[in-house]
């Protein structure tokens, strides 16, 4: 209980600390620093997503077609709402956790273990500074290039290749999915994997940075520590995040009628 | 009798450092300013502990430390980081950061805080490496993994250089190096004496009983 406090007590004071020197992002080697984790989370990321993610648009518009037996515009909007609002974002978040977060904190772990978090402070440099600021930058930006890149696979694989399995054109979908989409779909997905990349990042940081001991031993731990929580963070603040913007803003307080 | 009022009258020299552990191993030590000193210590811990003080400019109970005549208890905030950046160290405390390449880790520190430019920063590497006979184009690409013990140190001793502290800590210089390679990492006081004449250098290692 105490540690749990603790780690949110310390994942707050981290979250506020990097949101707060975002600007020391224009120092030379912090932006090279921002640079190569955008590389290596958003950009070697991509290539092993492409086939599952034409895959996912495909087999949402053919399930809700032939399991539903719906039209070409359920079909559609549900190939909106599914991939733009929460399988995107969340598949996105999900590539990330496992490619980066892993490796990101187990890094950071090794950096705390061998004492070079050690070497870098008497050098003058902050820890938040190098390490932590242009980790979770690079990962928000990152999550919200991967997650438009999910889409946008998803989408156009969606409409690409359903109509070898079902009967609709290729033009039929197209049509209705530039009527029925809105830019709320937009808005709210770059706003869901904004906060989905800092809660990973931060996640990682914190745990990379406060290893339960100073052995070899502790890399294992950090790693399952911050994969887990990160996991956590990302539901949470998925159903959140739906629950505030469909549900109370759309549809105001939902109470129960007795 | 004027001339021994005068002697006693002149200044003793400025001290670099004076540092005092109390305990059961007492260890006073001082050293002037622009000479080179070679300590040594009566074990790893006593080692690490004078470093330690002397880079955090920070000194436990049992210490005494002054550094450039200011005694370090005193500090606070703005004044001892003034004092932490006239003193740089070349030890296991201040390692290489493994994902960084020799270059990378020789210019972060001035990267970081903007100076010296990064211009000078690659002629003072350019120059330490060539006198230690190394070639920078190969040399520098590397990560530490791929450096042997001797080339680690020169890269440690590059980025000191850059920094060009008034009171430099070399410490346990020769650990882990061939008769040959301490050789050639005699040349390490040369370099900081021919770059830094009023410059501080200590030398500390571990006694041998």
């Amino acid at each position: 209980m105490l540690r749990a406090v603790r780690e949110i007590e310390g994942g707050l004071k981290l979250s506020v600390n990097a949101a707060g020197r975002l600007p020391v992002l224009r120092k030379p080697p912090i932006l090279e620093s921002f640079l190569r984790q955008v590389y290596f989370t958003g950009v070697t990321a991509s290539t092993g997503v492409v086939l599952r993610a034409s895959l996912l648009g495909v087999l949402i518009i053919a399930i809700t077609m032939d399991v539903l037996d719906a039209d070409v515009d359920l079909a559609v909007k549900i190939l909106l709402l599914v991939v733009f609002r929460e399988v995107g974002p969340l598949a996105a978040a999900t590539v990330i956790i496992l490619r980066s977060g892993t490796a990101m904190s187990a890094e950071m772990a090794m950096m705390r273990i061998s004492g070079q978090t050690r070497a870098l402070r008497y050098m003058g440099i902050d820890l938040y500074d190098y390490l932590v600021v242009p980790r979770v930058a690079g990962v928000m930006v990152a999550t919200v290039a991967l997650t438009f890149y999910i889409q946008a696979l998803a989408v156009a694989g969606g409409l690409l290749f359903s109509p070898f399995i079902i009967e609709a054109t290729f033009m039929e979908l197209a049509s209705r999915l530039f009527d029925l989409f809105s830019p709320v779909d937009f808005y709210y997905s770059i706003i869901k994997s904004l906060l989905f990349g800092f809660a990973v990042a931060a996640a990682c940081c914190y745990h990379g940075l406060n290893p339960p001991d100073l052995t070899q031993n502790a890399v294992p731990k950090v790693v399952t520590r911050a994969v887990t929580q990160c996991a956590m963070l990302v539901l949470t603040i998925n159903a959140v995040f739906a629950y505030v913007v469909f549900g109370i803003l759309f549809f105001g307080l939902v109470t129960a009628k007795v | 009798m004027s001339a021994v009022l005068q002697s006693d009258a002149s200044p003793a020299p400025q001290l670099a450092l004076r540092y005092l552990r109390h305990g059961a191993r007492e260890i006073a030590i001082e050293v002037p300013v622009g000479s080179v000193r070679r300590i040594e210590l009566p074990d790893s811990e006593s080692k690490s502990a004078l470093v330690t003080a002397v880079l955090k400019a920070r000194c436990e109970p049992d210490e005494e430390l002054e550094l450039f005549g200011q005694p370090v208890k005193n500090l606070v905030g703005r004044a001892r980081q003034k004092i932490r950046n006239r003193v740089g160290a070349l030890s296991p405390i201040v390692g290489l950061i493994n994902n960084l390449n020799a270059w990378e880790n020789i210019a972060l520190p001035a990267a970081y805080h903007g100076k010296p430019p990064l211009a000078e920063v690659g002629a003072i590497t350019q120059e330490v490496l060539g006198v230690f006979g190394l070639e920078p184009r190969t040399f520098l690409a590397r990560v530490p993994d791929e450096l042997g013990k001797l080339e680690r140190k020169i890269t440690a001793f590059a980025r000191l250089m850059v920094a060009g502290p008034e009171l430099a800590i070399i410490e346990s210089l020769n650990d882990g190096l061939s008769r040959a390679e301490c050789a050639r990492v005699a040349g390490f006081e040369q370099e900081y004496r021919r770059r830094h004449p009023a410059g501080t250098l200590i030398f500390v290692d571990i006694r041998e009983e």
